[in-house]
This record gives C-alpha cells, structure tokens and sequence, in this order.
C-alpha cells in the first residue's frame, strides 16, 4: 500500500491506471444499472467478446497496409456499435431465437478476432491484454477517450433518461402513449457498447460484465430508487477498479481479475447479509 | 355524455401466423359512455382485440377506427391499464415516478417533470383510491395497490377512452367490488372497455358484454337469481348467457 501510493505520485502510468479506473466506473455504473434492469447483460457479454473482432481488424489492416491512424481501439468502438445494432434489430424485428442470436455472434466475433491477430505479423503479446485487461497499458491519448465516451454516455442518459427508464419498466405501456420504443432501446444497446468499449481497457474482455452488472447487482440491494442504484454503483465501480488495482500492485497481481474478485466477494457477502437477514426476520 | 358511436371495428381480421385466424370478421360498435366489458375463452382473442384497438398490432384486413381516425392516431385519446403481473415487480421506481410515465408521448421532451404534472398525477392517484402512496416504492404495493397506480398511469394524459387488460384478475372478490366503485366512478368521465377472464359472470355495473371466440358475439346478462351463486361470487353479479345471441350493441334477445 505504502510503496503504491509513493510509486503513484512518481509514475504516471500509474496515475493513468488509477483515472482510467475512476473514469469508466461512470459510464459502467450509469449504463450498468439500465443493463441489469432490463435483464440484457448477455447482451453486453456478446458485445464485449465481439470486440475482439473489431481489435484484431484494426490491427492487422494498421499494420499490414501501414495505417498508423488505424487504432485497435477504432475497430472496438466499431465493432461494438455494429454488434449491438445487429443484436437489436434481430430481438426486436426477427422472428429467430434471440439467444442462438446473440452466442453465434458472441463466438464468431471472438473467432475472427483470432484470425486477424494470428495473421498479423509482428508482436502478437497483446491478446492476453485485450483478453484479461491490463489498466497499467492506458496511455493520456487513452484517458482521453475514456473521458470522452464518459461525457458521451453520460450526456445522453441524462437527455433520454426518463423515457430509456419508461422503455424498461413497460415498454408495451410505452409504445401506446406513441414513444418511440425501438429507438430508445437501440440506445441503450449504443450506450452499453460504447461503455463495453471504456470497459476492456481496464478488466478485458472476459471480465466486462462482471464489472458492468456487480455493483449494480450489490447498489440494487440497498437503494431502491434507480437515481440511487445509479450512483451507488458509480461510487462501488470506483471502489472496487481503485483497490484492485491498489492490491494487486504489490504481489504483481493481474489487477483486472483482483478487482473482480473483490467485486465478486463483496456481491456474496451482501447476498449473505441479506440472506440472513431474512432468516432472523421470520424466526422474529 | 352523448351516446355516439367512437370505436368502429369493421370487418376486422386478425392472426398471428398466416394459418389460423384469431380473429374472424369482427363488427364492434362501441358508444361514448359505454363500460364494456370483453369475455371468452383463454385464446379466443381478447387480449388481442384490446391491441388492436391499442394500435399495437395490425389487422389483415377491415378497418378499425377511434374517433374517425386510425388507432396510431389516437393514442392520446386512449389510457391502457396492462395486466401488472407483466413487468418485474422489482422495478426500482417509486409509485410517483410510475404515473408520470403516463406523461411521456411521441413529443420528445427532456428533463424533469413539472410541478404541474406532479400535481396531475397526485389527483390521478387519489382518484384511483391510492392517494397516500405516492412515495412508496412500486415493488412495496400489494397487487390491488398496483393494479390501481396503473389506472392512475393510464389516466394523467386525460384520454377519453381506458383500456384494461384483466384488471381484477389477482383480486380476491371482497377487493373486486371496491374496484368496480371506482371503475364505476371513472365510467362518469371515461368509456371503459375491460377484459375479464371469467366467462360466467360480470359485475351488474358492467353496461354491456362483448363475447370473443375467434367471432365476436354480444350477449345479454340477466340477473343472479341462485342464491348459492350469490355465495360464490359475492353480491352483484350477472349471469352471461352465452345461449343467447343479441343485435350488434343492442340486448334485444333473439332465441337461437
């Protein structure tokens, strides 16, 4: 703990690590607490693995034709908003299986991401990081965008909050006072991509929805208004990315998978408060 | 309240899949003023009726007009009352936040709502006999308390029609009657059109009765002589005969 604190005041990437953690915890508390009410993290983990599509394109184009523009963070971004736009017009339009949906574009995406990376020459290192997550990687050009699809995400929830929220209670209600359902819901999908997008920089891929649905998950136990559950959850995502990475630095640790953990362990622990709770209750 | 005709449904049909129709050859005149109430059989069509009218779903052919103009048209002058077992119950929302709801419309327009529409929307709680729970939770409420903040819901935008899908069905029978008082109540200033899932009998408060079973029927109600189903069903009810068969809107019987 010492040495982290006197490491971070000397060692910018540790600085960048610790706001990037900070930064996306907004976004993912924000557009978690509208995820995990209209029950659609799957959702989000079919987005999130189709990323890896979007990476591994952009890297292998970048380099392989000498893009030095192209980032990997570029085909994430696109990728995520295509996937989230297919998987929406499918659930609402489409009479196929919404599910079968959503896992064939959950693996295909992961597959052709390791296509990509495979064919690209050079260094191939960096699926582990995209995987798994490395906040230690962030660089400043990186805050930046972090901090720019957190204002993003963040100014459009606040424009489109009162009807994303009627969308979700009872979209059927919704429709029939003639509010545009469909387009409400395809933002919701645009706003969780985008914050998927935020997200892999700090847990990776695989670990994503874990951080978009625990603190929601543990906020929605305590706070029973949506404003509260919203910014409990910023609060908890903000906790949870700060002490993994605080905790792992010591004991080199992958800090992506600490802060899971940790958001893991406290998620059990209120489920067992609560458990508990209800138990000493009706023995009252 | 005048007695013109404001919902027409003229040979309407309707289904879901190409191969069976659910609805066949509808003819429904509804007048201003009406409390109807729509039975039949599980499938035979109801819910789907009450979408119809909501605009939520098409027919295949026929046409169906409120107020002169399509149903996507006139969604202002409709309030509908899901069934409220449809959405999670777990909602964290308050009751408050619920009816206001009922002010959002195909205008978009952002940010808080007024003092005004919060007004509205205390004086439509009161008026469906929850006044005081408006900074409950709706996950708190009883089934009767949310089944009556949704009429609330459906009643700030000032329709002139109420549609109401099952309104009374996870209400014991003392509950029941006091839903009919206010259903009765808001009958003064609305059409009421209900579907009920019981076959058998409707409240006597009811105006008149709509049968569906892919055809539509409209039959007569008598009076509950039996004194045992009095028991059953509590006081106030009216036997359907569905061995009857009556004019379109009118309860002169036929013997068929």
């Amino acid at each position: 703990m010492s040495s982290f604190m006197t490491d971070l005041v000397e060692l910018s990437f540790l600085q960048n690590a610790l706001l990037a953690g900070i930064l996306c915890s907004i976004a993912t508390g924000v557009v978690g607490t509208f995820v995990v009410l209209r029950r659609i993290t799957y959702i989000a983990a079919a987005i999130s693995h189709c990323i890896l599509g979007g990476i591994g394109a952009a890297r292998y184009f970048s380099v392989v034709y000498a893009l030095d523009w192209l980032k990997p963070v570029h085909g994430a971004i696109l990728s995520a908003l295509a996937s989230a736009l297919v998987i929406g017009l499918v659930s609402m339009r489409a009479r196929e299986r919404e599910d079968t949906v959503i896992s064939a574009l959950w693996a295909v995406g992961m597959a052709a991401g390791i296509i990509f990376i495979f064919k690209t020459p050079g260094y191939n290192e960096d699926l582990m990081s995209y995987l798994f997550g490395n906040i230690l990687m962030v660089s400043r050009d990186d805050l930046i965008l972090v901090a720019v699809l957190d204002l993003l995400v963040v100014a459009l929830t606040m424009v489109f909050y009162r009807q994303m929220i009627a969308v979700c209670f009872d979209e059927e209600f919704a429709r029939t006072r003639g509010v545009r359902v469909e387009f409400y819901y395809l933002l919701v999908l645009c706003l969780t991509a985008l914050t998927v997008v935020l997200t892999v920089s700090v847990v990776g891929i695989i670990m994503v929805i874990a951080l978009i649905s625990l603190p929601v998950a543990i906020s929605s136990r305590f706070f029973n208004r949506v404003s509260g559950i919203m910014m409990f959850s910023v609060f908890l995502g903000m906790v949870f990315t700060s002490s993994g990475l605080i905790l792992s630095y010591e004991p080199n640790l992958p800090s992506g998978a600490v802060t899971i953990l940790l958001a893991g362990l406290v998620y059990l622990m209120t489920i067992l408060f609560s458990s508990f709770k209800e138990i000493f209750k009706s023995k009252v | 309240m005048s007695h013109d005709i404001i919902i027409t449904l003229a040979d309407v049909d309707f289904s879901y899949q190409s191969d069976f129709k659910v609805l066949k050859n509808i003819n429904l005149n509804i007048c201003a003023g009406d409390f109807a109430c729509i039975v039949g059989p599980n499938g035979g069509g109801k819910t789907t009726l009450l979408k119809l009218m909501l605009g939520l779903i098409k027919p295949d052919s026929g046409t169906i007009s409120i107020f002169g103009r399509s149903p996507e048209k006139s969604l202002n002058k409709i309030g509908y009352v899901p069934q409220h077992t449809k959405f999670d119950s777990n909602f964290p929302v308050s009751v408050l936040d619920v009816v206001m709801m009922g002010f959002l419309d195909r205008n978009f327009s952002w940010g808080r709502y007024s003092r005004q529409q919060k007004e509205i929307a205390l004086q439509a709680l009161e008026e469906a006999g929850v006044g005081g729970l408006a900074d409950k939770s709706f996950a708190d409420l009883s089934g009767g308390q949310r089944q009556r903040a949704l009429v609330a819901r459906a009643i700030v935008s000032g329709p002139q029609i109420l549609l109401l899908d099952e309104p009374t069905s996870n209400i014991d029978i003392h509950g029941t009657e006091h839903f009919y008082d206010m259903f009765e109540q808001l009958n003064r200033k609305f059409t009421i059109i209900m579907v009920s899932h019981d076959i058998g009998f409707v409240s006597n408060r009811v105006k008149s009765v709509i049968c569906v079973r892919q055809t539509l029927q409209i039959h007569p109600i008598s009076e509950l002589t039996g004194e045992t189903l009095q028991n059953i069903y509590g006081a106030g009810v009216n036997v359907i005969r569905h061995d009857h068969r009556c004019s379109e809107g009118g309860h002169s019987c036929l013997h068929s």
